[in-house]
């Protein structure tokens, strides 16, 4: 484990916690596939209202995690309440649907009705479903109401399989990969949707192996590796102390050596770098140093480490679990 | 189908019901929109009636064709093959693609019930094979095979031998896992089957009618040739070896049936 980690909220008191503002509190959960274990132990909590991403690799338990909160997989153990329901409870599994709305990886609609067709015949399963004008606009399909599923680009399948997921007025989504195969613009459409969907007070658990779209568009993201939670925090504090640390880097001209410089520093592809906690005090000595002495300090960059910069570090150790994320057929 | 999906305690009996003929709708437009089905199902039996017509159109009642004309042994024959055609075989074949697909995964997660499904495909099968069943009489009738009276046995017969060979075709997309398979896997046991149960002429070795007798296939051939042929009353005794491997069928698909693409 790494010792520099948020520690997630939940796992202390596990299944304990539950209140009326969590959608999701997931505790101690376990799930393995024969000698597989895709999930070794991951707790987290979705508060209502929130996005929420579950970021990692292929195989780091994202989907199965995703779909044991779905009702389609059983756990092998933990404690998992949806909106205050077990989803492994069969009992529970048809107020859950009524409640809950999904989007899968694959594009599941079928190719000889409309678009309209199609969505008016999934808000018929619903109690109180959204009207199908206003989810054919809000997933940005109007105009193409008449048009057969089958003559649809893959961009607007994606859609039309968005606005299944939406069409029950679902208090809780499920996203999963929601964004794959969109080329920017229909992707800043998308997320700019989900953003809307939030605004409206629905809460959205998505899974995405994008860093860009976790930073994008979630206000807590749960980073998995091989089956377990290995941070959790809001995108820009993921990866704790590191977040904070700071790295500077420029070119100095022939002739200055880096241990002229009043701070310690590095060299790095021929660039001078120093990382630091407190990059305000060693940027203000360094350009008095260079004022002083007449020094331009050329490609003067300060950054924070990106989240891909902490995903990539935080999942490097952790080999990939084995469980592919999508089996053969 | 779990108890808590067959209670669906927050549905009253007419939202039952008209979620039933939601489902039917949809499906129906679904399948006539597929050229292929609107092939299988209008242009297959016409065909194979005029056919049938063409060669055999002249042989008059013959005890080679048990009593009856080429013609009116064919008639339910081939009426048959296509009940068959929609209920077990085109049903299999599709409910194997919608899973694999993710179709049936994402029905799965809407609060439609399991039964609902299920009945909603049955109640389409059975308006298909009453379409061809209409089709296959009238162009019999164009080749002097008098209309049947006995309407009421041909719809029980139609529905009893629809529900059997839809719990068969459900049973036979439970048992295989791709959709590439699907069509072989039906045709393989298909194919035979019928041309052993008289389907494309009739079998005169006792042994061998025997035991297709117990099969699905030739009661429900015998089942139709009464009321279509000979008007007669419900061929009781082969729409009981018929339903029962309608509860065959149906207990497999209860077992064995999954909605996700990928087992466990």
């Amino acid at each position: 484990m790494h010792p520099e980690l948020t520690e997630a909220p939940v796992p202390a008191t596990a299944g304990v916690t539950h209140g009326q503002s969590d959608a999701i509190t997931v505790a101690g959960l376990r799930k393995s596939y024969g000698s597989v274990q895709a999930v070794r132990d991951v707790s987290f909590r979705v508060r209502n209202g929130e996005i929420v991403a579950l970021l990692g690799p292929n195989g780091a338990g994202k989907t199965t995690t995703l779909e044991i909160l779905e009702g389609f997989r059983a756990r092998d153990g933990g404690a998992v309440a949806v909106l205050g329901l077990d989803p492994g409870d069969k009992a529970a599994a048809r107020e859950l649907r009524e409640r809950t709305g999904l989007v899968l990886q694959d594009i599941a609609v079928e190719p000889y009705l409309t678009v309209r067709e199609t969505i008016a015949r999934q808000a018929g399963y619903y109690q109180a479903p959204r009207g199908v004008p206003e989810v054919i606009g809000l997933v940005g399909l109007a105009g193409l109401e008449r048009r057969k599923v089958r003559t649809l680009s893959g961009g607007q399948k994606r859609r039309l399989d968005l606005a299944l997921g939406l069409v029950g007025g679902p208090e809780l989504l499920y996203l999963d990969e929601p964004t794959t195969g969109f080329d920017p613009a229909a992707r800043r459409g998308a997320w700019d949707l989900i953003r809307a969907l939030r605004a409206a007070g629905t809460t959205i658990l998505l899974t995405t192996h994008d860093m860009a779209e976790a930073q994008a568009l979630a206000d807590r993201v749960v980073l998995l590796s091989s089956g377990a939670v290995v941070a959790e925090g809001p995108p820009a504090g993921l990866g704790g102390q590191d977040g904070e640390r700071a790295r500077i880097s420029f070119t100095l001209p022939p002739g200055f050596p880096v241990t002229g410089l009043p701070v310690p520093a590095g060299i790095h592809n021929g660039a001078v770098v120093i990382e630091t906690a407190s990059p305000t005090a060693e940027l203000h000595r360094l350009t008095s140093w260079a004022v002083q002495c007449d020094v331009t300090l050329s490609g003067l960059t300060v950054e924070r480490p990106s989240l891909e910069d902490v995903y990539l570090r935080l999942t490097r150790d952790g080999a990939p679990a084995g469980a592919p994320e999508r089996s053969k057929r | 189908m779990t108890a808590a999906t067959l209670t669906g305690g927050r549905l009253h009996r007419r939202n039952r019901l008209g979620l039933v003929l939601h489902q039917v709708r949809y499906e129906q437009l679904s399948f006539w929109r597929n050229p292929q089905s609107a092939v299988f199902t209008f242009v297959f039996p016409v065909v194979f009636v005029a056919l049938m017509g063409a060669l055999f159109g002249g042989v008059g009642k013959s005890a080679y064709f048990g009593g009856l004309s080429a013609l009116q042994y064919y008639v339910p024959t081939i009426a048959a093959l296509c009940v068959l055609g929609s209920c077990y075989g085109q049903l299999a074949v599709a409910l194997a693609a919608r899973r694999q697909n993710g179709i049936l995964k994402r029905i799965r997660a809407t609060p439609l019930p399991a039964w609902v499904y299920f009945v909603g495909l049955l109640a389409h099968c059975v308006l298909v094979s009453l379409a061809d069943i209409a089709l296959i009489v009238g162009v019999g009738r164009l080749y002097g095979v008098p209309f049947p009276s006995q309407w009421l046995a041909i719809a029980l017969t139609l529905v009893l031998g629809a529900a059997s060979f839809c719990a068969l075709g459900v049973a036979v997309a439970s048992v295989i896992s791709n959709a590439e398979a699907a069509p072989a896997v039906a045709q393989l046991v298909l194919f035979p089957l019928l041309f052993l149960s008289g389907t494309y002429t009739p079998i005169h070795s006792q042994l061998l009618n025997r035991v297709t007798g117990w099969l699905p296939i030739r009661p429900f051939n015998e089942a139709l040739t009464g009321p279509l042929a000979r008007h007669t009353g419900p061929d009781w005794r082969h729409l009981a070896v018929l339903a029962a491997w309608g509860v065959v069928g149906a207990l497999v698909a209860v077992r064995r049936f999954r909605w996700d693409p990928r087992p466990e």
